[in-house]
């Protein structure tokens, strides 16, 4: 699949306007309605549990799983090992085709959904019923799940009245209880007719040889309750040791998944239960209870490897989807894969489905870490994102426009070169369209347009800021120390002010800051375009230009580049002597914020100018550096500021470094969101700390007309409000 | 915990999932479910009797009260009976959920079916927290083939996420606590 066809579907997506109020609706009432779960409940005591149950199980799974089918098989269960999809379909037809099934009811079953159960059984004449409300929904569409909760969302009750007419041959309202009786009254009898039942695991218990699974609707209890045949599937990862360690996930899954603090339905099966096989006489026997695992060597891949291991302790509660800016745009099928989406569909569409599509969609992420603040098993899932990005590019390099672009930003002479010219040549575009003071680029030529779609664009400063620095008076009087700043390629070449005022702050606080003009960009583009080989070009000319041991700390005004400077260590294990100095700059590198709160902030001699202020967060100081109460205090502590929160504060303004550039038609919404909540608060300034979220915010507010509202960096706050 | 706080807590558990509560002396059971089938224009119930159920004389109250109950042959009857009731083995009273620790499998059948589901559990037999449920189960050896965990009727949101009570098991769903010792 090409970018063009990804974008086409992008497109699509995003036209579809049931698809769009549906994941609107449910995404902005998510976040509430969970927090409201959770209360009394300490959430990540109880995720470092379920990420613990479930690595013991990872790390013992053959011990496990031959302790299951011991217990399974010794209550009447069949549990057959299958290492491959195929094996596991071939395995369930010949079960089916033995017992003369002609009607199968299934709940939900995403490892089923591996195999193409259904339309396999279909093939060989055995009708395989969803029952699943949503499911059902798709299956009369011929439709694919778009949510691994909620797979029809994307569906309006219109279109719902329209299929389900066009199923029952009967007009259907368009109303949504009544679609639900149809649901009741077409699938009723379908249980009962069954000869076999086929249901997905939440959860299988070693030590019992229990299967158990999570259902609202009651079709999951009516699959196990009604046919003679019962089947499940699942995949290996659904194995825990003990009864007791199900506690931490059946708290976790309801809650993250759907905000309830349990589903209505919670079922556990050892072995053959007994079931009605003959109702005229009622004659009761155990049921033909079969049991298939999926054992592939693409899970047991992901379980040995180091980076991606993590997967197997995700509980598919899909979370990670309910927050993700991207998904929240997209929905389902743009990830692809007829079964897993979102930031966990994205790995394991990966590993079990397409690597050409897991490919593909990898691109959409953000790299915002929203997902791993929820995340029912406590998987890094934005950072194994980013490893499969570098992956991929390792395994098959670059896009070459990207590759000359990084190769370009790694040479330091040259890039710093272009981007003198480039203050020059942006003269013409920028042309009478000052904003703030600054020049702007609303308009971009050509192919470069979607640059400019939705915000426009800074341009580069006359003179960066290593050449201002020195006439800057550095007027401390008994130093109590000495700073280096880490411009990072915003700060030095475009928002020169906020590096000065960085500087002035630092000097009321009594350090003397000193700029190595060796340094250049931080490595971060490639990192997060998978680019290893000029992300370490990049750590090593920095840890050596940085020469951290000489200063007592090192300041950077961009959260990106500290997470940079704090992450270089990783990059030289093998190499004693620069790990040695990554680690030591790694240590006295923070964020602005920070470092000032950590250096007692600064007197209160403010103006006390009444200044309304709203406060954004970016996503690598929150959630990567935990940093969101010091600039609030910073700021609080100024006088005339008041600070108004906007609605989601921290969530992702749509810059994402290259991704604004990547992915204009994604990002341009997720701003355009964060610029109404900014606008709902009345604020006069919009205050941050990192020049790229400045740049995006102020770009929309300018695209806007907005320009009463004001973006300024923290450290300027500070020292205009004290320089008055 | 005190009965009264475990019922109160059982109580607020189910009312949040649309569920509905009362407490009942032994002596008064048969006559509550009478009045809930009334209330509920239930005129055919499928009961599992329990030993409660059978010491409390429901069957002969609903029957005097010309509610037709089905005690057998479940699984043919069940389907076309309105109502249904069963005996839970446990309650879990910050849920307001009912638990079976049983393979039973007329238990399952009325539990799912019913349209308009009663569930009867004994006060001594609700245990504070889903936790405390969990432990049980995990003390429970050899661990019985059949265990189940309801709460509240059936429900979906699965068309345009709006929350809607009621799919494929139960729309209207009851539970008398019943007080004994």
């Amino acid at each position: 699949m090409s970018n063009e066809l990804l974008k086409q579907e992008i497109e699509r997506a995003m036209d579809n306007a049931p698809l769009q109020r549906a994941l609107k609706n449910f995404t902005t009432a998510y976040p509430g309605n969970r927090a409201n779960v959770y209360k009394g409940y300490d959430f990540e005591a109880l995720r470092e549990k379920v990420h613990e149950v479930k690595s013991y199980a990872r790390d013992h799974i053959d011990e496990l799983l031959d302790e299951f089918e011991k217990n399974a098989t010794a209550n009447g269960a069949h549990v057959f090992r299958a290492h491959t999809p195929q094996e596991a379909f071939d395995y369930a037809l010949k079960l089916a085709k033995e017992n003369n099934v002609k009607l199968v009811v299934k709940s939900k079953s995403m490892a089923s959904e591996e195999m193409h159960f259904n339309q396999g059984f279909e093939a060989a004449g055995i009708h395989a019923q969803e029952t699943d409300l949503g499911e059902f929904i798709n299956a009369i569409a011929g439709d694919s799940p778009s949510h691994m909760v909620m797979p029809a969302i994307h569906y309006s009750k219109e279109d719902v009245a329209g299929l389900f007419s066009s199923y029952t041959k009967a007009p259907e309202a368009p109303i949504i209880t009544e679609e639900v009786k149809t649901s009741r009254r077409v699938m009723r009898p379908k249980f009962f007719q069954a000869e076999m039942g086929v249901s997905g695991a939440n959860a299988a218990v070693a030590e019992t040889g229990t299967v158990i699974t999570m259902t609202n609707e009651g079709n999951g209890r009516m699959v196990g309750t009604m046919p003679n045949m019962h089947l499940y599937i699942f995949g290996i990862e659904k194995f825990v040791a003990k009864m007791s360690d199900i506690r931490y996930i059946f708290k976790v899954l309801p809650r993250n998944g759907t905000a309830q603090n349990i589903t209505t339905y919670l079922s556990f099966y050892t072995g053959a239960t007994n079931v009605v096989t003959d109702p005229e006489n009622d004659t009761k026997e155990p049921k033909q209870f079969n049991i298939i695992i999926l054992d592939t060597p693409e899970r047991r891949q992901i379980m040995q490897d180091p980076d991606y291991q993590d997967i197997f302790c995700c509980i598919r509660c899909a979370a990670c989807l309910n927050v993700c800016p991207a998904f929240r745009l997209v929905g389902g099928h743009v990830y692809g894969g007829s079964i897993y989406t979102g930031g966990i569909g994205t790995l394991l569409t990966s590993f079990l489905n397409s690597r050409e599509r897991g490919k593909d969609i990898q691109n959409i992420c953000l790299q915002c870490g929203t997902c791993n603040t929820v995340c029912g098993g406590k998987l890094d899932v934005a950072g194994m994102i980013l490893k499969l990005r570098t992956k991929y590019a390792q395994e098959d390099g670059l896009n070459p426009i990207h590759k000359f672009c990084l190769d370009t930003v790694s040479d330091r002479h040259l890039f710093h070169s272009m981007l003198r010219i480039a203050s020059v040549a942006q003269g013409t575009l920028a042309q009478g369209t000052l904003t703030q003071g600054q020049p702007m680029l609303r308009h971009m030529p050509m192919f470069l347009s979607g640059l400019t779609a939705g915000r426009s664009l800074p341009t580069v400063a006359p003179q960066p800021f290593r050449d201002v620095l020195p006439a800057i008076k550095q007027d401390v009087p008994n130093p109590k120390g000495k700073i280096a700043i880490f411009a990072g390629c915003l700060l030095d070449f475009v928002y020169v002010d906020i590096a000065t005022a960085v500087v002035k702050a630092l000097n009321m606080a009594g350090y003397i800051v000193e700029m190595p003009l060796d340094q250049s960009c931080c490595g971060a583009p490639a990192t997060y375009m998978g680019d290893v080989e000029n992300a370490k070009k990049a750590a090593e000319m920095n840890i050596n230009a940085m020469d951290a041991e000489h200063y007592d700390f090192i300041v950077s005004a961009c959260p990106t580049c500290t997470h940079a400077l704090r992450d270089y260590k990783d990059m030289f294990k093998d190499d004693p002597d620069m790990y040695k100095k990554a680690t030591e700059l790694g240590a006295k590198s923070y964020d602005f914020s920070k470092l000032l709160s950590m250096l007692g902030g600064l007197p209160d001699n403010a103006d006390g100018v009444p200044m309304k202020v709203t406060y954004h967060d970016s996503c690598h100081l929150k959630r990567y550096m935990g940093v969101f109460e010091e600039q609030r205090e910073l700021l609080e502590q100024t006088s005339g500021v008041e600070i108004t929160e906007m609605n989601n504060c921290d969530k992702c303004c749509g810059f994402g470094g290259s991704y604004s550039v990547k992915f204009p038609e994604m990002s341009a919404p997720i701003l355009e969101e964060k610029i109404d909540n900014i606008v709902a608060t009345g604020a006069d300034v919009v205050a941050v700390d990192c020049p790229g979220c400045l740049l995006q915010i102020k770009g929309g507010l300018d695209a806007r007309g907005l320009n009463n509202i004001q973006v300024k960096h923290t450290a300027q706050i500070l020292v205009e409000k004290r320089e008055k | 915990m005190e009965k009264a706080e475990l019922y109160e807590m059982f109580q607020k558990g189910l009312a949040s999932v649309a569920g509905e509560c009362c407490l009942a002396s032994k002596a008064d059971l048969a006559a509550v479910l009478v009045e809930i089938f009334r209330k509920k224009d239930t005129q055919e119930v499928a009961i599992v009797e329990s030993p409660l159920l059978k010491d409390t004389g429901v069957v002969s109250a609903l029957k005097a009260a010309g509610i037709k109950t089905d005690t057998d042959y479940i699984r043919k009857n069940a389907p076309d009976d309105k109502g249904g009731v069963t005996e839970a083995d446990y309650g879990i009273a910050n849920l307001g959920s009912l638990v079976q620790m049983k393979d039973n499998v007329d238990d399952r059948i009325v539990e799912t079916v019913a349209d308009v589901y009663v569930g009867i559990v004994k006060l001594s037999k609700i245990v504070d927290t889903f936790d405390t449920m969990i432990d049980i189960m995990a003390e429970t050896k050899p661990f019985p083939k059949f265990a189940g965990i309801i709460t509240g009727p059936s429900r979906t949101a699965d068309i345009e996420c709006v929350g809607t009570v009621g799919v494929h098991g139960p729309r209207q769903y009851s539970v008398v606590v019943v007080k004994d010792a």
